[in-house]
């Protein structure tokens, strides 16, 4: 009898210790990443984020929380605190996005959707993994972004401007932070019209939750639109179909690729 | 600078920036952009550096050797009808050499080096050429000047692009669009989807890359000359690695548009840390690494969200801003 509760209590204790190994919790943005078990891992050790991933989060129809629209599905935010902390002007520019969402929204016309955007636009992205990159390819747009993690700096010189930013990472435990700057303020961060401007800085930080789960947080920085700085978080989770793969699109080319039929037999 | 900033990468804009770029004399590469004989590497065992999962490393930066996309049996014969006379032939060349002197048809057989089209389709081809430089049709203005992507083969002779490769993957990121090629056996896709870069499945032989691909949407064109192909296409593709260069062969059957198959070769060389940034085989930049030896890296590319409309015929709203054929406005 006693023997068995010992080792019942140790059972107990052993599924704490994995719960707590394998969770990591709420705020990632000051708790260092504790080391996640049963992950795939590169031979340096850090988790290996290779494949086809995917939100299937609300925050690209809106990232504050929603009631049901006729164009979004309802969604309870994913926004730290619920409100992003516009400046006054800014809220205004806001609510006129908002008001023309459908024909100010950047998706509409296939551009890049941008940093964190891409990532919880409701179409997959895979994440292809070296030592010195990573490299993101987004269904939407066939957009490819490079996250550098060879220990270089963000450029400098004549103030680039990037759809995606400019992307340094570096691994801290089992968390990929990465630092985003040198953004043009033409993207949008969702169908709401939440917007940015040119001095938009972006701090993400993806860590796996479990081999089929990714947490990803990004802080943003803005001080043109936002009064402090603000955070999102969404889970990406990995598709498994069999065979997934992306398929390109190229959405822009639909608006004209009726011009270019195969050139058929015979007037 | 702010035209250079908003086009770094994007391939439309890009063809006005390239325009009289004066490659800086002291290297060897830098003073031809292209040459006119072709480099083939013979298929054999690979001998070089191999990745993890044993794949011949290859990755980095490569550009074809003899020309871009203006003429595709003919590379370095300009665009025919080109009202310019040849003045921006084969990018920066400034007389039209004879033909005994200029690089040989991509088409390495047949032997004529000519497209095997089928008598309609060789017309429509050629309909396509007779209007490109006074496009009076939407369909006649090359995709390309839309952002489209350059497809299959053209991609491969449109500026330089970088190979990286992963687990059982290889991807090309060229200017004009993104290959991923699976190296796992997996079965394509449906053939009843249709796309730019049509849908690709590889294994190595020894030095060479073999790519099997179907898929394509077929409405790229090879090049301003106007070849096409239709969506049955099946292309098998041959990249054939050696130090420095690699050799491009692929056999393209398409029994609705062909006589026969054809082989297409282009040669192809590495771009490394020596050759300049010359806005076309190289247009990478020197990465912020204080300490270390200077390398490269890739800026992201995109293409639509800043097509001012500099092609050889301009696609923009209005085409207001497009520059003139007298300009120069084209690469």
């Amino acid at each position: 009898m006693r023997g068995s509760r010992v080792v019942g209590t140790c059972a107990v204790l052993a599924f704490i210790a994995a719960l707590s190994a394998e969770i990591i919790h709420a705020d990632p943005l000051t708790k260092p990443a504790k080391r996640v078990a049963d992950i795939p891992r590169t031979k340096e050790g850090h988790p290996d984020l290779t494949g086809i991933w995917q939100s299937i989060s609300t925050a690209d129809f809106d990232l504050e929380p929603h009631s049901p629209r006729k164009d979004a599905p309802p969604g309870a935010g994913v926004v730290e605190g619920d409100v992003i902390p516009y400046q006054p002007e800014a809220l205004r520019k806001k609510q006129e996005n908002f008001a023309a969402r459908d024909q100010l929204d950047p998706r509409l016309q296939c551009f890049t959707l941008g940093v964190p955007r891409d990532n919880y636009y409701p179409e997959p992205f895979q994440i292809l993994q070296r030592p010195r990159d990573l490299t993101l390819i987004y269904e939407f747009g066939n957009s490819v972004r490079t996250i550098h993690t060879n220990g270089t700096l963000h450029p400098e010189g004549d103030n680039p401007e990037f759809w995606l930013g400019d992307s340094r990472g570096h691994w801290e435990g089992d968390t990929l932070v990465v630092d985003v700057t040198d953004f043009t303020d033409k993207t949008w961060l969702d169908r709401s019209g939440n917007f940015h401007s040119d001095a938009l800085h972006v701090i993400e930080r993806w860590t796996p939750l479990d081999k089929d789960h990714i947490e990803y947080s990004a802080t943003l920085e803005d001080s043109k639109v936002f009064t402090r700085p603000w955070n999102l978080k969404v889970i990406l989770y990995r598709l498994k179909d069999k065979n997934i793969q992306l398929i390109e699109n190229y959405c822009y080319t639909l608006d004209y690729d009726r011009y270019y039929p195969f050139p058929k037999d015979g007037p | 600078m702010q035209l250079k900033k908003i086009c770094r990468g994007c391939s439309a804009a890009a063809f006005l920036i390239a325009i009289g770029v004066s490659l800086p004399a002291g290297h060897a590469q830098a003073q031809m952009r292209w040459v006119s004989e072709v480099t083939v590497v013979p298929e054999g065992r690979w001998s070089g550096p191999r990745l993890r999962d044993g794949q011949p490393d290859i990755q980095g930066v490569w550009s074809n050797d003899i020309a871009n996309h203006d003429n595709f049996t003919d590379p370095q014969g300009g665009i025919p009808g080109d009202p310019s006379k040849g003045l921006n032939v084969a990018n920066g060349a400034r007389k039209v050499k004879p033909r005994s002197e200029r690089a040989p048809s991509r088409v390495s057989d047949p032997p004529d080096g000519q497209v095997p089209f089928q008598p309609w389709a060789r017309a429509k081809q050629q309909e396509f050429l007779a209007n490109f430089f006074n496009p009076t049709r939407p369909e006649y203005i090359e995709p390309g000047a839309r952002c489209a992507p350059a497809g299959i083969p053209k991609a491969l002779y449109w500026h330089g692009y970088e190979i990286r490769q992963f687990p059982g993957v290889v991807v090309f990121l060229f200017n004009g669009g993104t290959r991923i090629i699976y190296l796992d056996g997996r079965p394509h896709l449906p053939q009843s989807i249709k796309l730019w870069n049509a849908d690709s499945r590889g294994f190595w032989e020894g030095n060479t890359l073999v790519v099997d691909v179907t898929n394509n949407n077929a409405k790229a064109r090879f090049g301003r000359t106007g070849e096409f192909a239709s969506e049955n296409v099946h292309v098998v593709e041959r990249y054939t690695f050696a130090e420095g260069h690699y050799t491009y062969r692929a056999v393209f059957t398409d029994p609705t548009v062909f006589t026969r198959p054809f082989t297409v070769t282009i040669p192809a060389h590495r771009i490394t840390e020596k050759d300049p940034q010359d806005g076309w085989h190289n247009e990478q930049e020197w990465a912020n690494a204080p300490g270390k030896p200077p390398f490269y890296e890739n800026y992201e590319r995109v293409c639509v969200e800043n097509n001012h409309g500099h092609g050889a015929v301009a696609v923009v709203s209005g085409n207001a801003a497009a520059p003139s054929l007298k300009q120069g406005g084209r690469q």
